[in-house]
């Protein structure tokens, strides 16, 4: 499974795309990243972020509804697919056991 | 893509043109959408001037690959609809350039001798103008690095003594520290002495250093030469201290600390080390490995008897010219005394006649090129060889540039069926003017390349041509690289601009009917540039032709003595009291002549002290400047020299201690009608102690002791007195045999570095500049004349080319093979006739206004120009007629096939 293998940005972005219950596109994305991570992001690393996931499989898109404020554009939404969710959990996962694999005793030590 | 929605808080709109221009059609609008969504977002955050350089921002970080990139699915889009999509009509230049380039690197290869010899000429002008380039600006970078360069001034002095005018390039002594007491507008002097060379031990090991100066212990603070150790404020002093070089240091100490170590200099005693500073760098008009403190040499006090290298470093907002007003002053104040003392007279009487004494200034940036004074720390460059290289860089690069052109011009000619298929199929002019200039460009940075490659390879052989050290990384460094990059697309884009723009202008029809040659056909402009060409070419070769004559000249001109066979001896002065027993024992040895005891040489870098000489005739007396020898009985007859009049020095009379020999130059200033027995009075130090009355006893003929630029000076020699070095007239049987034996001897005698040179060595170094500019000059020459021909080469087989069928339609109506070759050369001959024409005055005038500069010279005679002309005639027809007979002995069968 090469394709599992995802950047910390990609990640992130996987993430907020499935948390958000609202149409997700580039603004709302870039906003959400920022304000969970409190760095910034600018809207080209969300977008290639973005259509990278999409090249991927992970997400897929449609076009969405023109708003005024956007000067009448459309917006391409995505939404999480399938095998994204799975890379999504497949990642939680090993993170778990990655986890439960540190003996209780370092964690103590490093005071956790 | 019309806004819909218009508010005065919009973000830039040339902004938004970026980006349009830049991200592909399927990303711009949603790309765009959540600009202008996130923008106004942040109009009601941060305000509209926040907002709108955020915009900005992010436009600029959109300007990726990524967001450039087609899909294959934009043009199927664009077809479905046009009016969103606009790609189609408005090629992208990163799809299509990715296409032109394709295209191109096939054209080219496809016609691989044309691209060659296109490149190849072009590649050989660039790497000429790069290394020109790296010369000029090196030269006029000199002393610009200094962090008060444009506040420092160095004080020269002025004199005008019985008709001849001597600017030194030194002051007195005493003058600078005057001028920082009197001025308010000098914020500091620092002053150099150079008193030649010293032998410097270290405990065993001894040096001779050729580059030692004495410097007031400010020198590094206004000079911008970091101090590696040491202290700026203290270093330099206290008398017998040193500062060494880096390189220096190493050469004494190697890798220990070198602070607080002991040097013996010469015999001015021991120095303790107190600094090491950076090496000198190559940009500036000194060049010292070891630097003395000032105290410890004897200062003079005398400002007519003393000299210093003066430097003023002037405050801020005060200007030159108020200091060199006040200079007058000085004058007055300090030196009419001293004018009294020396002259014996006041100084209005001095300067009614007529003669002059004064300081001057000049910028301390301008020395190197522009300085030409006497006594200068070391040989200066002149401006006027930076302007004669800028402009053959300019016009080789012309060459390299018409060349080009002709041969774009000429080898897109056979491409007119192309543009014509690739019009009919639906090209649009613009994406044909792209290809061709694409195709243009592309050759240029080919070219560029191979110069690169060719300036890599003759690198060493410039810096020894032009005494420099460049490297490669020079070049890369600086915005010299970013300059022929640029020089290169601008050739590129006008070389390719005549094919691009005429060719694609071409209805399809007539082109396809065969019709479009004619236009490319009449050429005139294609021989007014030939004719440029050999104009050029021509113009450097007579350059070169009257520059080595000159040379010639002067290496073969009699300079009144025999400098061949005469080895010098260096130093001869540590021997102390063995000298007499040494010059003794080698004047026995079978193969040396005759040996002469003198410091005192006719050439290059030799002493020669110049005094006020001061002349009593009856109750008159006149004040001249003159040239001083000091040498031996043998002197005469080791150098060869011939004597006019009079006797030679002999011991035989005790009193010729006051005796002087004179040149016939000297007799001529001083206007001696019968020179021997005149009584010549001379001070040494300005003192009337010092003042001693000389009797000429005989004349000398007249021998070049300096370069002839300059006309033989008035020259006194004294009987005695120097030590320094030993000149033997040798037998040349066996030298190498003769130098062991010699250099046993010294090294029995002493410890110290044996040195020798030749004398006629000596003599050619005068001409070292000469013979710099004479080989340029040449390589030049060839290199102009190779760029024309490679062009010739180029045109003439296009132009056979074209004449195929026309060739064998004459050969099968009875023409012959040199009727043929005849004819296709006369054309070019009318060209070069044409362009000897121009080229012989414009070259005769500026090669004549160069010879002005010597006070001995050749005539531009007119075989030179005759020659040159003669030499570029011969190598165009060798160039055009290995085309001519083969296309004329070509079989007319086969050429009348062509088409």
């Amino acid at each position: 499974m090469k394709k599992t293998i995802l950047g910390e940005l990609e990640e992130l972005v996987l993430l907020v795309v499935a948390a958000s219950t609202d149409d997700v596109y580039g603004v709302p994305v870039m906003e959400q990243l920022q304000l969970q991570t409190g760095r910034s992001f600018t809207i080209s690393a969300v977008h290639t972020t973005l259509y990278r996931l999409e090249e991927k499989g992970f997400l897929s898109s449609s076009v969405g509804g023109a708003t005024a404020e956007r000067g009448g554009r459309s917006k391409r939404l995505f939404v999480l697919t399938a095998e994204g969710g799975r890379v999504l959990v497949d990642i939680q996962q090993m993170r778990t056991r990655l986890w439960q694999s540190i003996p209780q005793s370092k964690l103590q030590l490093l005071g956790l | 893509m019309t806004r819909k929605h218009l508010s005065p808080q919009q973000p830039p709109r040339w902004a938004d043109w970026i980006l349009e221009w830049f991200v592909a059609p399927h990303l711009l609008e949603y790309v765009q959408g959540d600009l202008h969504e996130a923008f106004y977002k942040q109009v009601a955050q941060v305000g509209l001037v926040r907002a709108r350089r955020d915009y900005v921002w992010a436009v600029l970080h959109c300007l990726t690959p990524f967001f450039a990139r087609r899909q294959k699915n934009d043009v199927r889009k664009a077809k479905l609809n046009p009016s969103h999509y606009n790609a189609y009509s408005k090629p992208f230049f990163m799809d299509m350039l990715s296409n032109y380039l394709t295209i191109a690197f096939r054209n080219l290869w496809r016609h691989k001798a044309f691209t060659a010899i296109n490149s190849i000429g072009l590649a050989v002008g660039l790497a000429t103008c790069l290394l020109i380039a790296l010369f000029v600006l090196h030269e006029l970078s000199y002393d610009r690095y200094h962090s008060h360069a444009e506040r420092l001034y160095r004080m020269t002095l002025h004199t005008r003594l019985g008709e001849k005018d001597i600017n030194y390039a030194y002051s007195a002594e005493p003058a600078g520290p005057a001028l920082l007491r009197d001025y308010l507008g000098v914020e500091a002097i620092t002053r150099l002495r150079d008193d030649g060379d010293f032998l410097v031990k270290n405990g065993e090991e001894t040096f001779k250093e050729g580059h030692v100066a004495f410097v007031d212990s400010n020198f590094f603070s206004i000079f911008s030469i970091p101090l590696i150790k040491g202290h700026r404020a203290s270093v330099l002093v206290d008398p017998k201290t040193l500062v060494l070089t880096q390189t220096t240091a190493r050469k004494y100490f190697g890798q220990a600390d070198p602070i607080g170590k002991t040097l013996s200099v010469g015999n001015l005693g021991v120095f303790r080390v107190t600094g090491v500073c950076a090496d000198i760098p190559s940009n500036t008009h000194f060049h010292y490995d070891l630097f003395g403190s000032f105290p410890s040499v004897n200062q003079g006090v005398k400002w007519l008897a003393s000299g210093a290298y003066t430097y003023v470093l002037l405050r801020d907002g005060y200007s030159i010219q108020q200091v060199e007003a006040q200079s007058q002053g000085f004058l007055r104040k300090y030196m009419a005394s001293e004018i009294k003392e020396f002259l014996g007279i006041d100084l209005p009487e001095f300067l009614q006649k007529g003669n002059r004494l004064g300081f001057g200034f000049q910028p301390v940036t301008t020395i190197h090129l522009y300085s030409d004074l006497d006594d200068e720390l070391e040989a200066n460059g002149d401006i006027k060889y930076v302007y004669i290289f800028t402009v053959i860089a300019l016009f080789i690069l012309l060459l390299a540039c018409i060349n080009f052109m002709n041969l774009s011009t000429v080898g897109s000619a056979g491409r007119a069926k192309e543009v014509g298929v690739r019009k009919v199929m639906g090209s649009v002019k613009s994406q044909l003017v792209s290809q061709f200039l694409t195709e243009s460009v592309l050759l240029t940075l080919l070219a560029l390349l191979l110069a690169l490659g060719l300036v890599f390879l003759v690198l060493p052989g410039f810096n020894a041509l032009a005494g420099k050290q460049f490297t490669l990384g020079e070049i890369a460094n600086g915005w010299l690289l970013s300059g022929a990059v640029v020089t290169c697309l601008v050739i590129g884009l006008l070389a390719g601009s005549y094919p691009a723009f005429v060719l694609s202008s071409f209805k399809p029809i007539t082109v396809l009917n065969g019709k479009s040659e004619a236009g490319l056909r009449s050429g005139w402009l294609r021989n007014a540039l030939v004719t440029g060409q050999f104009t050029v070419s021509i113009g450097i070769l007579i350059a070169t032709i009257v520059a080595n004559q000159q040379l010639r000249f002067m290496q073969d001109k009699k300079v009144g003595f025999d400098k061949e066979q005469v080895l010098v001896l260096h130093d001869t002065h540590v021997l102390g009291s063995k000298l007499n027993a040494f010059k003794a024992e080698l004047a026995r040895m079978s193969s040396v002549v005759k040996i002469s005891l003198a410091g005192f040489l006719p050439a290059g870098t030799s002493k020669q002290s110049q005094d006020g000489i001061l002349i009593k005739d009856g109750s008159k007396t006149a004040a001249y400047t003159t040239k001083s020898y000091f040498v031996d009985e043998d002197y005469l007859s080791t150098l060869g020299m011939q004597l006019a009049q009079g006797r030679n020095f002999s011991e035989a009379f005790p009193a010729d201690n006051s005796s002087v020999l004179l040149n016939e130059a000297a007799v001529r200033a001083y206007g001696f009608k019968t020179p021997i027995g005149q009584q010549i009075s001379i001070t040494g130090d300005g003192s009337e102690a010092s003042k001693h009355t000389y009797t000429v006893i005989g004349v000398v003929k007249d021998f070049h002791f300096e370069s002839m630029r300059h006309r033989i000076a008035p020259l006194i020699m004294f009987y005695g007195g120097d030590n320094s070095q030993l000149a033997l007239r040798i037998r040349t049987d066996n030298v190498s045999r003769l130098l062991t034996t010699i250099e046993q001897r010294w090294k029995a005698e002493t410890g110290d570095p044996f040195a020798y040179s030749f004398l006629n060595e000596r003599f050619n170094t005068l001409y070292q500049s000469e013979q710099r500019i004479g080989q340029l000059f040449g390589v030049f020459a060839g290199l102009a004349v190779l760029i024309s021909c490679l062009g010739l080469l180029g045109l003439a087989a296009f132009t056979t080319h074209q004449r195929t069928k026309e060739i064998g339609v004459r050969k099968v109506l009875g023409a012959s093979v040199t009727g043929i070759v005849k004819l296709l050369l006369t054309n070019y001959l009318k060209l070069i006739l044409i362009a000897m024409v121009i080229a012989s005055p414009i070259a005769g005038y500026i090669m004549n206004q160069w010879l002005g500069d010597f006070a001995y010279r050749i005539d531009i005679s007119w075989w030179i120009f005759v020659l040159a002309g003669g030499l570029a005639t011969t190598v165009a027809i060798l160039t055009v007629s290995y085309q001519a007979i083969k296309a004329a002995l070509m079989n007319p069968v086969k050429s009348l096939r062509t088409e």
